[in-house]
């Protein structure tokens, strides 16, 4: 069993003067954000969100803009105080922490990637990334080796001395992303690490920072808009849309059965070849008639890509094993199907 | 959402696009109140206009005038026209009753009177058989002149006329000028109120237009009397204070203005023994960084701070300004004005320090706390507009005379641009940068040091600047309660009216304020490179 690290539990944000009415509002009638903001003058950011994040996992949040990704990632190291709705983390309720032991929390276990960079102009992007073992205490030479280390990570040697300035928009980014490795943290806070990246260095930093993770275990809140990215690198993920966490699930579980149209339409321009495995595609072994002598072999963890490089050979269906033991077929149309995103 | 993906659903091209009339009608009823469709249309067309001359005519607003704007909320359209309208007024005024003729038909008739007196003593005259020619000269100069005014009031009565017609032209094109810019400038009113429905004026109120009446009856009839009759009521040439204060006190020879100051000068003198303490303490600390500063710069051998001096302009503010700091100092030097000199520097680098070490704290505070802010705004604003020569007084009663008080009138005077700047370079720095610091576990002491104050520093510094700037421009006005240095140069001088003296200690004045000018201003100008 896994320890939680992150437990959301009914967490709601709602902005403005009226928030309480609002909120009674919504729960009372289920009106929506745009009357909320039309009836209370109120802007509703999170509404209603549960979630628990276990250790290890990367979590990915993934809506629209305006949905409420970054309010709600706030609410874990308590940038914002919730309307209402509890936020535990390793263990702790953050709203109950005191200002020393949330100072000490945000120091030692928590790391955050801004959407806007947000480094400091005065210092070099060395100093910068040392900013949080300063606050924590560590000495001058270890800071400096431990920046230089993280900047290594991120592709950044040779630019340590220069100032955020002098970077462009996705060097400084990297730079965010090693400030916030080098605290080594147990929880990574991720708004929108990667957007301001060319694809090449994205993709490269997406399996970096997820082989990274693994290897680390750390525990990652992980904002994007790009779904393709969230399938890359996440473990789950959150759907928003308005403040509503409307799916989390995994990115198969997403792109198979999205609960809505908002996250169908998200998933249509998905390529499913590495999501899709063979075994929720397979028909039953016992309502397939016909011969299957000679036919490839592929064990139900396969994705398409792999199905389909073994049908590519034979006119007869892939035979599906779980443990060595048959259970199933895919046949050409079902696999076809597949591609297209499961419709049957 | 929806919206954005229902336009993305059907593309349609900028120029097909249709206006939703109905949409914005009623948001313009919403706005507008009573005559809301007479609004909307207007507005509309002043929407479909793409011209800069107004398309629109406001009967109502012609008519009424400010009352209209009062009605709508535009008060700063009330204010405009009742002062144009006014002008209007009083030209018809003056033309319709005001009679300008008046005072030459008055004369002529006059002259009439006398010169049928001098015809009487020249018939007199006749009868005793005197020569009346005389007499009959003399009244006939006298007629002549009295045709003369004649001529002169027929004139001015005539030019009355021009008058009134000016007037009412005037009255007319102001008239039009309402009329058609109405609309234009309530459709302002409009757009803004969409951004801000609270603060901005909708609707017609009644208040309003109460108000705005009120506001006309009282001045309106007043100000054309004044300005249209030719001798008006004494009480509005000049306000009757001492009637006023008759009414007050019931004594003849107190005023209010004699009761009110025999009793501030009791308060002053009592607040200044009561408090005498505490004046001393702040005198005394004044002192003693002048005294510091005095004994760096007075105490030290000439040549040393000279060279001192010279060596800090050559690193701070590169060679030229060195090779000028050097020719003033030879200039002071020459003319005798080394150690005066050195004391107006103690006095205004001693001034300068006060305001730095408590004015840039002040500042931090007021820039985290807008209500310490709100609060302090008033008090700068004061310390900033009063003429220097108001709290001298008071700074004599707490402080008596000398240089200490001197420093503490340069203070006051040259405190509000550091704390001003530094709040404002505080409340500048990026939210965003902040928050990372704060998400990173940082205390509200190290948010300060690592970031605050770091991303202000710019802002500090011109304060810093400007600060330096205006305590230099009191070294002249401390010496009225008894600074010293070059001021008392100058004061000396303008009492003597000793003309070569005094220019003299100008230039040497201009001298020193040039060369600590130039000095700090480079010195942050390479700070900023940097
Ligand atoms: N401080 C605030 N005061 C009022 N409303 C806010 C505030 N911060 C965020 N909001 C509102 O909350 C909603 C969610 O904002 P949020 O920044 O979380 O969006 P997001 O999903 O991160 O969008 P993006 O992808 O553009 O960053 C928005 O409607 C925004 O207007
Ligand atoms: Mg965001």
């Amino acid at each position: 069993m896994t320890e939680t690290v992150v437990k959301v539990s009914n967490v709601w944000k709602v902005f403005g003067e009226r928030s309480a009415e609002a909120i009674k509002a919504i729960m009372d009638e289920g009106i929506g954000k745009p009357q909320v903001l039309e009836r209370y003058g109120c802007v509703v950011g999170v509404q209603d969100a549960t979630f628990e994040v276990p250790r290890g996992e990367i979590f990915c949040i993934m809506g629209l803009s305006g949905s409420g990704k970054s309010t709600l990632v706030r609410h874990i190291n308590r940038l914002i105080e919730p309307t209402s709705g509890t936020i535990e983390l390793l263990g702790r309720d953050v709203s109950k922490l005191n200002q020393k032991d949330l100072r000490a929390m945000r120091a030692n276990h928590i790391g955050m990637v801004f959407q806007h960079m947000a480094l400091m102009p005065h210092r070099s992007v060395r100093d910068n990334v040392a900013y949080p073992l300063e606050i924590r205490g560590v000495n001058k030479s270890k800071r400096w080796a431990v920046s230089d280390h993280a900047l290594q990570l991120v592709d950044l040697v040779g630019y340590e001395d220069r100032l955020p300035k002098e970077l462009s928009g996705g060097m400084q980014q990297r730079v965010g992303i090693a400030r916030a490795l080098a605290s080594d943290p147990e929880v990574l806070l991720m708004d929108e690490p990667f957007s301001a990246l060319d694809p090449l260095i994205r993709m490269q930093l997406q399996d970096q920072f997820k082989a990274l993770v693994a290897e680390l275990k750390k525990t990652t809140l992980f904002i994007t808009h790009d779904l393709d990215e969230a399938i890359r690198i996440g473990h789950r993920i959150a759907i928003m849309k308005d403040g509503i966490i409307v799916q989390i699930g995994t990115p198969e579980d997403i792109v198979m059965n999205p609960s809505d149209d908002y996250v169908r339409e998200f998933v249509q321009g998905i390529s499913k070849l590495k999501l899709v495995k063979a075994h929720s595609i397979l028909e039953p072994l016992e309502s397939y008639e016909g011969s299957l002598d000679g036919a490839p072999r592929a064990d139900e963890g396969a994705d398409l890509d792999q199905l389909i490089n073994h049908a590519v050979g034979t006119d007869l269906p892939v035979v599906i094993t779980s443990d060595g033991r048959d259970i199933g077929v895919v046949t050409k149309p079902r696999l076809l199907r597949g591609i297209q995103g499961g419709k049957e | 959402m929806a919206e954005n993906q229902e336009s993305a659903a059907t593309v349609v091209a900028a120029s097909d696009i249709e206006v939703d009339h109905a949409g914005l009608d009623a948001s313009i009823n919403e706005f507008a109140g009573p005559g809301g469709d007479y609004y909307s249309k207007n507005f509309q067309r002043i929407h479909s206009s793409t011209g800069f001359l107004p398309n629109t005519f406001n009967w109502v607003a012609a008519i009424l005038g400010p009352v209209w704007a009062a009605a709508r909320g535009i008060w700063g359209m009330f204010w405009g026209f009742l002062i144009l309208e006014m002008i209007a007024w009083v030209q018809i005024g003056r033309g319709w009753w005001g009679d300008p003729g008046a005072s030459f038909f008055e004369r002529a008739e006059k002259q009439r009177e006398r010169a049928a007196e001098f015809l009487q003593r020249a018939e007199a005259a006749r009868l005793e058989g005197a020569d009346p020619a005389r007499f009959e000269k003399l009244a006939e100069n006298i007629n002549n002149a009295a045709e003369k005014s004649e001529a002169l009031g027929a004139a001015a009565s005539s030019e009355a006329f021009a008058i009134l017609l000016g007037g009412i032209l005037t009255l007319l094109a102001f008239k039009a000028v309402q009329g058609f810019y109405a609309n234009s400038i309530y459709e302002k009113q409009y757009s803004s109120w969409r951004v801000d429905h609270k603060s901005v004026e909708s609707g017609r109120k009644l208040k309003n237009i109460i108000l705005s009446v009120v506001l006309v009856i009282l001045i309106a009839p007043l100000t054309v009397y004044k300005f249209t009759v030719d001798s008006p009521l004494e009480v509005l040439n000049a306000f009757p204070e001492r009637q006023v204060s008759a009414i007050f006190l019931d004594s003849d020879k107190a005023t209010l203005f004699t009761e009110l100051a025999g009793w501030l000068e009791q308060k002053i003198d009592a607040a200044a023994i009561a408090g005498a303490g505490g004046f001393d303490s702040i005198t005394a600390g004044v002192r003693s960084v002048l005294d510091a500063l005095s004994l760096a710069l007075i105490g030290t051998p000439w040549p040393v701070v000279m060279l001192v001096i010279c060596v800090v302009a050559w690193r701070a503010a590169g060679p030229r300004v060195a090779i000028f700091t050097a020719a003033s100092l030879a200039y002071i030097a020459l003319l005798g004005y080394w150690e005066i000199s050195m004391e107006t520097v103690a006095l205004v680098g001693a001034a300068v320090f006060i305001c730095v070490v408590i004015g840039i704290p002040l500042g931090i505070w007021f820039g985290k706390s807008r209500r310490a802010y709100n609060a302090a705004e008033p008090v700068l604003d004061l310390m900033q507009t009063l003429p220097a020569f108001v709290y001298l007084i008071p700074i004599i009663a707490f402080f008596g005379t000398g240089n200490p008080p001197g420093i503490l009138a340069t203070i006051i005077f040259g405190m509000p641009p550091v704390i001003r700047l530094t709040s404002l370079g505080v409340r500048g720095v990026p939210e965003p940068i902040k928050e990372a610091a704060v998400a990173f576990g940082a205390s509200r002491f190290q948010l300060l040091r690592d970031v605050e104050v770091p991303l202000a520093l710019p802002s500090i510094m011109t304060g810093v600047n400007q600060t330096i700037l205006m305590c230099l421009s009191m070294v002249v006005i401390i010496s009225l309660i008894g600074g010293g240095g070059l001021g008392k140069v100058i004061l000396e001088a303008l009492q003597y009216a000793a003309k070569g003296p005094g220019l003299l200690g100008g230039f040497a004045i201009l001298f020193v304020a040039m060369v600590i000018d130039r000095i700090v201003q480079g010195a942050f100008r390479r700070e900023d490179q940097k």
